[in-house]
């Protein structure tokens, strides 16, 4: 008890200790906060789109054609350049994972160059090599595709640069896989090639798939690399980079929204159906734990 | 039968030099080891899940060097059973099976008679990861027992089970061997290679420096090393000295111990086993008896009575039982004698000081 002269009384003062405010509660604070502001930094600008457009003009734009068909064709290009892509990456990955062999840092790198690479770069060294003149397109051609302002090129664009996710994710995957179940196999008999479908996929299937879809959603949203090798036919990124040069915010904001809505409705389905896979097939030992 | 000859391998850290080993059909061998002297690297060269650099491995007289793993028909369990996690314990078994294309029924049949003879019917549908150790070592064993392997080499079995377990681990071993099959196991424990082995091999530095019967290789250690694998303690470096009346050996700091009339070396190691060495305060009559003063160094409780350390000179290890301590009192610091027969000291093949 001390005397305390406002209340001219004694009365119970409560010191202000310092040690009180731990070093860790302005920890937790400080990082919150900084935490905080990334976060607003990543979801104000997408919320403000939201905001400055009315219902009327997302649904108007949502029925324009021009915007559904570049939608549709964004997904299902970089779905297919996914897909088709994976037949060699996930060997690829395989590899990287179990072999050692002269110059796998080289390779590793050669993997993580398009990462690093500006995308329009890539699609300028892209366009060299598959255009008439190029090695691909020259021996495209001869098989009478051509490469330029058509699918295929967007497909090859969208792999180029985004090919590194799938790759890595899988890598990782594969690498987690114990060598020493491998081997079991190997003694009971399996072959190499039975023992990569029956044991080191499945047990990497998590992560196999977490690449793929994280393959598609960066082919999906590529611009850089497609608007060089082809303006048309569209792609979702470029008919919104059009729409804003030519008609200005106002008309690329709308196709922006429903470019993000579609994406995302895609991207969280994935995820989903990959969660749902890995839960069925982990269940009883998830359970056990 | 299976037989290497002169097996080398060069490894990161150390290398297998020189290994041959025969191992006959019904035969259990039990390969003694530190970890890292190269046990696990031996198994992994004899089923060819890595190459040697030279030498080579026959299986039933038939030269399998060169012969890849899958087709070697040599079963090989991990020291962490390397089960397959995404598949049931049913489908782990019946992996094996699935390779060779056997029909259903027969497949069927074989998991249920292999599963029968290692218990685990009821675990059949459960997931490896939901298992206790001995219960995936039983899966693990099962998964390998289903290909009828001509051979089977065990990586450590016992060294991820819960200590209850391996008792019952240790009877299905003893009862699979007993009903014929062939097993090399390998074992930093040497309790489990007295336990199990009809033959045992020591290997130390990537070599083989002893093979033998249990019996003999602890009886008669070529070395410090195996005799410290044994569990004997009491080591002691002599010079001998003849006359036309006794013999004794001479240890580095002048303890002199009577020796049994034979004939000796110059020089030589001398063992002798813990429980043989008496402790008392008056010592034990006779005139070959050994026996030699020291003070109580130290006492230490061991599962049967005491483990006490005598300082005579020399550091001699006794056990003795709690009866006895109870009925002697032996204090820390206190003025014992130790007493042993002559015979009871053994020379060892070799002086050998490098292996301490």
């Amino acid at each position: 008890m001390l005397y305390h002269p406002p209340c001219g009384v004694f009365c119970k003062v409560i010191p202000i200790n310092i040690q009180l405010i731990s070093e860790r509660s302005v920890f937790n604070w400080v990082f919150t906060i900084l935490a905080s502001l990334v976060l607003l930094f990543i979801i104000a600008p997408l919320a403000g789109m939201f905001i400055h457009s009315s219902f009327s003009e997302i649904s108007t734009t949502a029925a324009d054609h021009e915007v559904q068909r570049s939608v549709w064709y964004t997904l299902a290009i970089a779905f297919t350049a996914t897909l088709i892509f994976a037949i060699g990456a996930v060997p690829l990955a395989w590899i990287m994972a179990h072999r050692d062999f002269p110059l796998k840092r080289v390779a590793q790198g050669i993997i993580d160059l398009p990462v690093v690479l500006p995308h329009t770069a890539a699609g300028i060294a892209l366009l060299g090599f598959i255009s008439r003149d190029g090695l691909l397109g020259s021996v495209a051609q001869k098989a009478g595709i051509l490469l330029i302002n058509n699918g295929a090129g967007i497909a090859l664009a969208m792999a180029f640069v985004s090919l590194p996710f799938l790759i890595n994710a899988a890598r990782d995957g594969f690498a987690a896989v114990p060598e020493r179940v491998e081997k079991a196999a190997l003694t009971l008999g399996a072959s190499q090639t039975r023992i990569f479908f029956t044991v080191s996929m499945p047990l990497a299937w998590r992560s196999i798939v977490s690449g793929f879809i994280m393959m598609f959603a960066r082919g999906m949203s590529e611009f850089g690399a497609i608007v060089i090798i082809a303006y048309h036919p569209m792609t979702a990124p470029v008919l919104i980079y059009d729409r804003f040069n030519t008609y200005g915010i106002t008309s690329a904001r709308p196709a922006s929204i429903i470019f993000i809505l579609v994406a995302l409705f895609f991207f969280i389905l994935f995820r989903v159906l990959a969660t749902e896979r890995r839960s069925t097939l982990w269940r009883e030992e998830d359970a056990s734990d | 039968m299976l037989r290497t000859e002169k097996l080398n391998k060069r490894l990161d850290a150390f290398s297998l030099r020189e290994i041959s080993l025969v191992v006959q059909p019904g035969d259990y061998y039990v390969l003694l080891g530190r970890s890292g002297a190269g046990k696990t690297q031996l198994l992994e060269l004899i089923c060819g899940l890595t190459p040697p650099d030279s030498g080579e491995v026959f299986l039933n007289g038939e030269n399998i060097t060169h012969k890849k793993v899958q087709h070697r028909e040599i079963g090989l369990v991990f020291q962490d059973f390397a089960l397959f996690p995404h598949f049931s314990v049913k489908d782990n078994i019946m992996y094996p099976l699935k390779i060779k294309g056997i029909p259903l029924a027969e497949k069927v049949r074989r998991v249920q008679r292999v599963a029968e003879e290692m218990n685990i019917r009821h675990l059949l549908l459960r997931m490896p990861g939901s298992l206790s150790s001995g219960e995936q070592q039983r899966v693990a064993l099962a998964r390998t027992l289903v290909t009828d392997p001509k051979i089977l080499l065990l990586d450590e079995p016992m060294g991820s089970i819960d200590a209850s377990l391996r008792d019952s681990i240790r009877r299905m071993l003893r009862r699979l061997n007993r009903n014929g099959q062939t097993i090399v196991h390998v074992t930093h424990d040497f309790d489990e290679a007295i336990s199990l082995a009809n033959r045992v091999g020591v290997i130390h530095n990537g070599r083989i420096i002893q093979e033998g019967t249990p019996l003999e290789v602890f009886n008669h250690p070529v070395n410090r090393f195996v005799a410290r694998y044994a569990g004997i303690k009491n080591f002691f470096k002599v010079t001998f000295i003849t006359n036309y009346r006794n013999c004794s050996g001479l240890t580095e700091r002048r303890t002199k111990l009577k020796m049994p009339k034979g004939e000796y070396p110059s020089s030589g190691l001398l063992i002798i086993g813990s429980s043989e060495v008496l402790l008392s305060r008056e010592g034990v009559p006779g005139m070959q008896m050994n026996n030699i003063h020291g003070r109580i160094d130290d006492i230490v409780p061991s599962a049967t009575g005491y483990e006490i350390t005598v300082n005579a000179g020399d550091y001699f290890y006794a056990d003795i039982t709690h009866r006895e301590m109870e009925e002697n009192h032996f204090v820390t610091g206190e003025n014992v004698i130790i007493s042993f027969r002559p015979e009871a000291l053994r020379l060892v093949g070799e002086t050998d000081n490098r292996n301490n």
